[in-house]
């Protein structure tokens, strides 16, 4: 018998984050460290804790959702499966050569990301397919099964096959399948066409490759889950978030973890998404400040804009979207996320030339900020927001540790106020402002530098750090509204709760438009659509519980990369010039202007997405009894004009009648910070807050 | 050491700076994002800018390090060819490497903004356009002796006035390139570009005024100053030269070139002085004097431990010095569009010499620079087919490790082509593009190695044309590396018309013809006999190294996967012995 209960699961690297959520709406939520020899043993037994504090049992259980780290750590840590490559005679170094593209200017100790696979595990095969689809030199079977043969004796867990052109024609690679399935059954195999059969041999094999490195190790992983809470009783389903912010079961997570990879800040984005919705905000900037960075995504009437191409593994941050080539290239739907090198503990430092500067070094968790007391010694955002009054000296409600205001005034002023010629305090403004700029760039990466103006959207602002500078955000960029949700700084486990199973496909074709065969790309699309109503259908999903869209990526004959455009209904004769005007709109919008008529649209690649349509979750009423309670003043300080002002300390129930700033509203997990002339208001349905500019 | 320097105010300071920063890059991704061409969004050959209203620059966004400290050049003309006569809504642009320009397909488009009719800034771009007219397709040709066969010289000009369109120059760009649509839709990314600068500069002048804006420029370009005079400062003080050599340019075949530098450094400043190179050549390879501070300012910084905000007070530290009618200062009518072989050479010539003051930072000589080549004609159905590619990708070993492979080149980060767009959109195929072994430099630290790519022909007729280096002359290695390995050319290898090609050529081709390209093995750092045998024995497994290479070049025997370590003794020492000591700093030749 299914329970009622909704799980949510967010590992995180100090701490695995559950949240539950009732068929009423009642919430429960519960932190613990994570177990970062065995991630699985951590949600086990932390769900057993939170089940028994909210007096529930594994019968209440009726799903599980989970982002998951696994696979973005294995990438990070270089941890992954021994992979062999197979590839096309001549082309043995596609995955190192890449794009050649490198991250930054001028400096001579760039190191690339060593390829996934080393070149001695890097094998080709005479074969070769031409760009219309045709064999050119047959595939040597001999020599494809030597190569296996090959691989399987220096030991790999994994086979990648990627050939060149496979895209045209995937029966070499279909070949390979066959073969790897006879000579290697104990060795997962992987040929590119069925990972990503798009255009593009550095992509495509990059990806498969990802795709190996990270499988033994997510399907063991998803494994020792699923049997530990099968031991704990718990027999509801398991589904992972995708990079795409749709959820997908686990046996398919397992077979294709490379849409997996960056499960964990999609949960949030996902979630924003959701609790907007019943406040009347369809578009929205999300923006998830923790201690060490910030990211931003932009959600436009209700849905997250998409990327195409993560880097994965390489420098978490990236500074600007203009240079690329820092990580491991994987195309995959993934959620349009930037970040940046900004949280609370960001180092504050004045450069050689005399300007103060924070970041991109971090005083991370250990040694952390100097308030902490654990022997960190370089001034951080953190204790500027505990110099300026917005922090509680005591700790946070929940938090077991007390902040060490003196230490940081002192470390401010000898490291930064004084060599500026500044007081402690405004210094310390100072440096939340700039903090304030940087952080700037990731939300204008997804939206002005995307051609979208950010401000009619509300900033919802989650994360640890998020609602302490929500409002600081919204104002620098013009945004009229700030949400905080509830249990901001676990928010992207309660996401989770609002997402869909989601799935995606893709296939190059490539055919200039007006003169293509609308049959054809009929049949083509209509695969792709069975694929995904296949997939569905054996998760369980009635027909009527699934929607399939279609969308093309197109360009003019000429450009190098597509846009993508929707479409729906069939395609024949006169969905031809429908197809290339809809290009010719979505042309428009991103770059400013359109070609002439005449001017030929070329199709590159079909795809479909299919959606399955559960029931939805229902909003969450009030969060557990462990929120703080408020109460008391404090002073802070609100910049050289304002001055030091006695601000009040609030419970989020407080902020059922509206108040006027400047109040700090603390919490079990965060402090939300509303300045003077700011207005907050509790919203019941969603219990988030919102921030508006007070009226006079 | 200076005093710690004061900034009035050094919050708003540094939301200034912040803030300007962002609008170049804003500029540099409407650029990406609008434009159509793979020249710019895939290779960035672009750079955007911003200058104060006097035309000092004062914040770049994406800077192709090519363009290094082009624009206040280019600006400067601007400025002198129209003076006063700038007003509100005028967009001025240029090419012609004779009055500001640095080689004809760089198109500078610049926009003053003025705020209640006082010229506070210029927002600048530059894009090299895939076709500005000339002999040959692509404006690239590197056997071009005039500057008037290379395309339409456009001297600094109005493309608006005062808001309204220069239809005349806009018919005469139209009229004299290949592909007026594209050029015509990469000059709107420079417009858009310019326009978003305009309004966002607007609002912070609107915040600080005139005065206050002037005020937050000086001190940002005193700001950088100090940044690069401290960075500078911290350097040895002395005087290093260097010398190499190019092929020849494509003209006067079998004919070396001459590159020189000087490297004068005392306290905080530092002189670039290519006095001794070349006088100017016949062929397309000439620089402007811009091109040669480009790579100049580009060897300076890679030298340099800090990260510096480019903008005027980062040039006033640096002095560069070219004589007139020098390859790295050209005069009329020398021909320029190939200039870039040049550049990417006085990059390793430079780094040659700054090796000597920084021997714990500099690479030994990279493959060269990027290779050229085009494929051009007629399909069957009298279609016109251009097919560029730029490639390149092996560095130099370092002071602490091996060079890289397959990494763009330090003065461009072009990215490469994907093979199979190229095969579905030009009749080319490409039949191989993978690492050579035994091709890099050896050195306890081995250059990056180099790569072979394959391209064949299936067009029925074709004019291909090549634009390579280093095939007489091998990258150096430093400090006891070896030299590298020549670049190649070869026309159908392993056929029985096999033959060996120049490094610049241009010639006609058939049906089913391959050109080989391989590039020069960069060189190696530190005594190969040093190299601990089994790093050696790695590169051997990954066939960087083969076995008999193992011996050759680093004196390791290898027996059955595995390090024989008492002949790999007797081989060093036998080897040591018949060298004597490792040649210092720099090795030119391959060992004997």
């Amino acid at each position: 018998m299914s329970g009622q209960w909704r799980v949510g699961v967010d590992i995180g690297g100090t701490f695995t984050d559950i949240v539950l959520l009732g068929p009423d709406g009642r919430l429960a939520v519960r932190k613990v460290s994570s177990s970062v020899d065995d991630y699985a043993r951590a949600i086990v037994e932390g769900l057993e804790i939170a089940l028994r504090e909210a007096g529930l049992t594994a019968a209440d259980v009726s799903e599980i959702r989970h982002g998951a780290t696994v696979a973005s750590n294995a990438i990070l840590e270089r941890r992954g499966a021994k992979v062999g490559l197979i590839g096309t005679e001549g082309f043995r170094d596609i995955l190192e050569i890449r794009t050649l593209r490198m991250p930054r200017l001028y400096d001579l100790a760039w190191e690339k990301p060593k390829p996934l696979v080393p070149r001695r595990l890097r094998l080709t095969v005479p074969e070769r397919i031409d760009a219309t689809g045709a064999v050119t030199t047959p595939l040597d079977l001999a020599a494809a099964a030597a190569a296996i043969d090959h691989l399987v004796g220096e030991g790999v867990d994994a086979i990648a096959v990627a050939f060149l052109n496979a895209y045209a024609n995937p029966v070499h690679e279909q070949a390979m399948a066959r073969l790897m399935a006879e000579r290697a059954p104990g060795v997962a195999a992987c040929i590119s066409t069925d990972v990503l059969p798009e255009i593009r041999e550095y992509e495509r094999t990059s990806t498969t490759v990802v795709n190996c490195y990270v499988l033994p190790i997510v399907a063991a992983y998803l494994k020792s889950l699923k049997a530990g809470l099968r031991d704990q009783g718990i027999a509801a389903p398991v589904s992972l978030m995708q990079s795409s912010g749709g959820l997908t079961p686990a046996d398919a997570a397992a077979r294709l973890p490379v849409h997996i990879i960056e499960s964990g800040p999609a949960g949030g984005v996902v979630g924003a998404q959701a609790l907007a919705a019943p406040l009347g905000e369809a578009s929205i900037v999300s923006f998830d400040m923790g201690g060490t960075t910030a990211k931003a995504a932009l959600v436009i009437d209700g849905r997250a804009e998409r990327a195409d191409e993560l880097q994965v593994g390489g420098e978490a941050i990236q500074a600007s979207r203009l240079l690329t080539g820092q990580g491991y290239s994987v195309k995959t739907r993934a959620i349009d996320l930037a970040e940046v090198g900004a949280g609370g503990g960001s180092i504050v430092w004045i450069d050689a030339g005399g300007a103060m500067q924070i970041g991109p070094k971090s005083a991370g968790a250990s040694p952390g900020p100097v308030s902490y007391g654990m022997g960190g010694t370089e001034p951080t955002i953190t204790d500027a927001n505990l110099i300026l009054g917005y922090l509680n000296p005591a700790g946070l409600a929940g938090g077991e540790r007390t902040l060490d205001l003196a230490a940081a005034r002192a470390a401010f002023k000898a490291k930064v106020a004084d060599p500026l010629g500044l007081s402690v305090e405004d210094a310390a403004f100072g440096a939340r402002r700039i903090a304030v700029a940087n952080m700037m760039r990731a939300i204008r990466a997804v939206t002005v530098e995307r051609g979208r103006d950010p401000r009619s959207a509300a900033l919802f602002a989650f994360g640890g750090n998020g609602p302490m500078f929500g409002w600081d955000m919204a104002a620098a960029l013009g945004m009229q509204r700030v949400i905080a949700p509830p249990a901001p700084g676990l928010f992207s486990a309660f996401g989770l709760l609002y997402a869909e199973v989601e799935h995606h496909y893709g296939r190059t074709l490539r055919r200039v438009l007006a003169s293509a065969d609308p049959e054809e790309i009929e049949r083509a699309w209509r695969s792709l659509e069975d694929e995904g109503s296949a997939q569905l259908t054996a998760e369980g999903f009635k027909p009527a519980d699934q929607e399939v869209r279609r969308s093309a990526s197109l360009r003019y004959k000429g450009q190098t990369h597509e846009l993508e455009v929707d479409w729906s209904g069939a395609f024949d004769l006169a969905a031809r010039d429908g197809l290339a005007e809809a290009f010719g709109v979505e042309h428009a919008r991103v770059y400013g202007h359109r070609a002439g008529l005449a001017e030929p649209v070329e199709l590159i690649t079909l795809r479909a997405s299919g959606r399955g349509l559960g029931e939805r979750a229902p909003l969450a009423k009030s969060t557990d009894r462990k929120a703080a309670a408020g109460g008391g003043w404090r002073p802070a300080y609100f910049g050289p004009e304002t001055g030091w002002l006695e601000t009040p300390i609030l419970a989020r129930s407080d902020l059922a009648e509206q108040r006027i700033g400047p109040f700090i509203v603390e919490e079990y997990d965060a402090t939300c910070l509303a300045p003077p002339g700011v207005s907050g208001q509790l919203e019941p349905v969603t219990n988030a807050i919102t921030l508006r500019r007070a009226k006079v | 050491m200076t005093a710690r320097p004061t900034i009035a105010d050094p919050i708003a300071f540094e939301l200034f700076k912040n803030a300007l920063i962002a609008i170049a890059d804003e500029m540099a991704l409407t650029i990406t994002r609008t434009t159509y061409s793979g020249v710019l969004k895939d290779n960035m050959d672009f750079s955007t800018a911003f200058c104060d209203g006097d035309g000092r620059l004062i914040a770049q966004g994406l800077t192709l390090p090519g363009h290094l400290g082009s624009l206040p050049t280019a600006l400067r003309a601007a400025i002198e060819r129209f003076g006063d006569s700038i007003v509100d809504g005028d967009v001025l642009c240029l090419n012609d490497p004779y009055a500001g320009g640095m080689h004809l397909p760089d198109l500078f488009v610049f926009k003053p903004i003025f705020h209640e009719g006082v010229r506070v800034a210029f927002a600048a771009t530059i894009c090299h356009h895939t076709d500005v007219g000339g002999r040959v397709a692509g404006s690239n040709a590197a056997d071009s002796t005039e500057i008037y066969q290379e395309g339409l010289r456009i001297p600094p000009s109005k493309l608006f006035r005062a808001g309204q369109p220069n239809d005349t120059l806009f018919d005469m760009i139209r009229a004299n390139v290949r592909l007026p649509v594209l050029v015509e839709a990469d000059m709107r990314a420079q417009l858009a570009a310019c326009h978003i600068a305009e309004r966002q500069f607007l609002e912070i002048v609107a915040d600080h005024g005139v005065a206050g804006t002037r005020a937050l420029i000086d001190e940002l370009i005193d700001y950088s100053e100090r940044l690069t005079r401290s960075a500078i400062g911290g350097l040895p003080d002395g005087e290093w030269s260097f010398e190499d050599w190019i092929d020849d340019d494509g003209v006067d075949l079998g004919k070396p070139i001459r590159l020189f530098v000087t490297f004068r450094k005392a306290d905080d400043r530092i002189e670039a002085d290519w006095t001794g190179s070349n006088p100017q050549v016949r062929g397309a390879i000439n620089n402007t004097f811009s091109y040669t501070q480009a790579a100049s300012y580009c060897a300076i910084r890679c030298v340099l431990d800090e990260d510096i905000p480019t903008n005027e007070g980062f040039f006033r530290a640096i002095d560069v010095v070219a004589p007139k009618g020098t390859i790295a200062n050209m005069e009329l009518p020398a021909a320029c569009a190939a200039r870039g072989l040049t550049g990417f050479r006085m990059i390793d010539c430079a780094l040659g010499a700054l090796a000597m003051m920084r021997p714990d930072k500099v690479m030994a000589a990279s493959d060269g620079g990027n290779t050229g080549i085009s494929i051009g004609g007629w399909t069957a159905d009298r279609k016109p087919f251009v097919y560029v590619d730029f490639t390149c990708g092996a560095w130099g070993a370092r002071p602490w490790a091996d060079g890289l492979e397959g990494n763009a080149n330090i003065f461009s980060n072009m990215a490469s082509q994907s093979v199979e767009i190229t095969e579905a959109e030009h009749p080319v195929e490409i039949l191989r593009y993978e690492f050579l072994t035994d091709r890099a430099g050896a050195g306890l630290y081995r250059g990056g190695a180099p790569f072979g790519r394959d391209y064949r022909i299936k067009a029925t007729t074709a004019s291909l044309q090549v634009r390579a280096d280093r095939a007489s002359f091998r990258p150096y290695g430093l400090y006891g590396g070896a030299a590298g390995h020549f670049a190649r050319n070869i026309l159908n290898p392993g056929t029985a018309g096999e033959r060996p090609l120049s490094p610049k050529f241009t010639m006609d081709v058939v049906a089913g013809d391959v050109l080989r390209h391989e590039l020069a093995g960069p060189g190696g750092w530190g005594d190969p006999l040093e190299r601990p045998p089994e790093a050696v024995l790695e590169d051997v497994r990954d066939g960087f190294v083969s076995i008999a290479g193992a011996l050759r070049d680093y004196g390791v025997v290898i027996l059955a996967d595995s390090v024989d370590a008492a002949a790999t003794a007797a081989a060093r020492a036998a080897k040591a012995k018949a060298r004597g000591p490792a040649p210092t700093p720099f090795t030119r030749e391959a060992a004997s």
